[in-house]
């Protein structure tokens, strides 16, 4: 069991705001990624409406594949909240489980972009093809380096907690707070990615 | 005794009841989005249902996963001017390119020079 009172550090918060310094810090990082997000989504519809002709998604990539990524992602949300759920109560077998399965999920969904990827590659698809890929492998792209940048930070947490003295920090919890927060962020840029370039 | 910090506490505690729920709906959900994309709605249709759906997926990650319900109000403060800057960006440029889109189509020069464009040659998407 952790030795501090979780709703003492959740209670504490270093800021005049109400919210900790850490919290505040990803939520700012996380407005910054918004925009990244958002000024590529404007790309898209952008290009969408100046092209001549815009394929359907489902008759050139592969859909099902991209439902099971979408599944997987939506899991490991779970799983990562599940994380969280068992460091508050200081239970570190359960915080360590639920975290090994969010980087297991995650590395599936890297294995499953792959596949795709190496399917459109073999085929001599590229970003070269047309615009409509231009853009699918960059915010697909761009999404699966966040990906890898979620699993750096999970598998960090992971490996952390099998340290005592990180484990019984106060300040771990907050830590998991934030990788939480960021990968549900995640999560959020693929609802929106998986309909509007595979199913419309 | 029942403290302002059990209170707090109680605030902060996670649900894991809740989170199975939302788990099933976002499943659910994705399961809706791709059966609406099966009945090959037009694209109008097809991309506001779709969108409206991720919407609602991402509402529920949002609000429940990332406790944003509930969360201190200055997150919700910063959130908001960022959507606010998002907006003020973006939307121009969208005007642009719908404006840009209706002042070269096919029906838009008919209107302005009648006797030159044919009225409904290309109907659009």
């Amino acid at each position: 069991m952790r030795s501090h009172n979780p709703a003492a550090f959740m209670n504490n918060p270093d800021t005049h705001s109400g919210v900790s310094n850490a919290k505040l810090g990803v939520w700012l990082f996380l407005a910054s990624e918004i925009m990244l997000f958002a000024t590529l989504f404007t790309s898209y519809i952008v290009l969408r409406m100046a092209a001549s002709t815009w394929p359907w998604g489902w008759d050139v990539l592969n859909v099902p594949l991209a439902t099971l990524n979408t599944a997987i992602l939506i899991s490991s949300s779970v799983t990562i909240v599940m994380a969280y759920a068992k460091a508050y109560d200081g239970d570190k077998g359960g915080f360590q489980k639920w975290m090994a399965a969010t980087l297991l999920l995650s590395l599936g969904f890297l294995v499953i972009k792959g596949f795709e990827y190496g399917h459109e590659f073999a085929l001599g698809i590229g970003p070269h093809t047309s615009v409509f890929y231009a853009i699918y492998f960059t915010m697909t792209g761009l999404h699966g380096l966040h990906i890898l940048g979620g699993i750096a930070v999970n598998g960090g947490l992971l490996y952390m907690s099998t340290v005592d003295e990180h484990w019984r920090n106060p300040l771990f919890l907050g830590r998991v707070e934030g990788a939480g927060l960021y990968w549900h962020f995640v999560d959020i840029v693929w609802i929106f990615l998986f309909p509007a370039l595979y199913l419309l | 005794m029942s403290t302002n910090n059990d209170a707090q506490h109680d605030k902060h505690r996670p649900n894991v009841g809740l989170y199975v729920k939302v788990f099933l709906a976002l499943m659910a959900l994705t399961v809706v989005t791709v059966v609406i994309s099966k009945f090959h709605l037009p694209r109008g249709q097809a991309v506001a249902l779709g969108l409206f759906v991720a919407l609602i997926k991402a509402s529920l990650v949002g609000a429940l996963f990332m406790h944003l319900w509930g969360e201190n109000k200055v997150v919700h403060k910063m959130l908001f001017i960022t959507a606010a800057i998002a907006a003020l960006t973006i939307l121009p440029i969208l005007d642009f390119v719908l404006l840009a889109r209706r002042i070269t189509s096919p029906a838009d020069v008919s209107s302005q020079h009648p006797g030159e464009a044919h009225a409904g040659e290309k109907g659009g998407e």
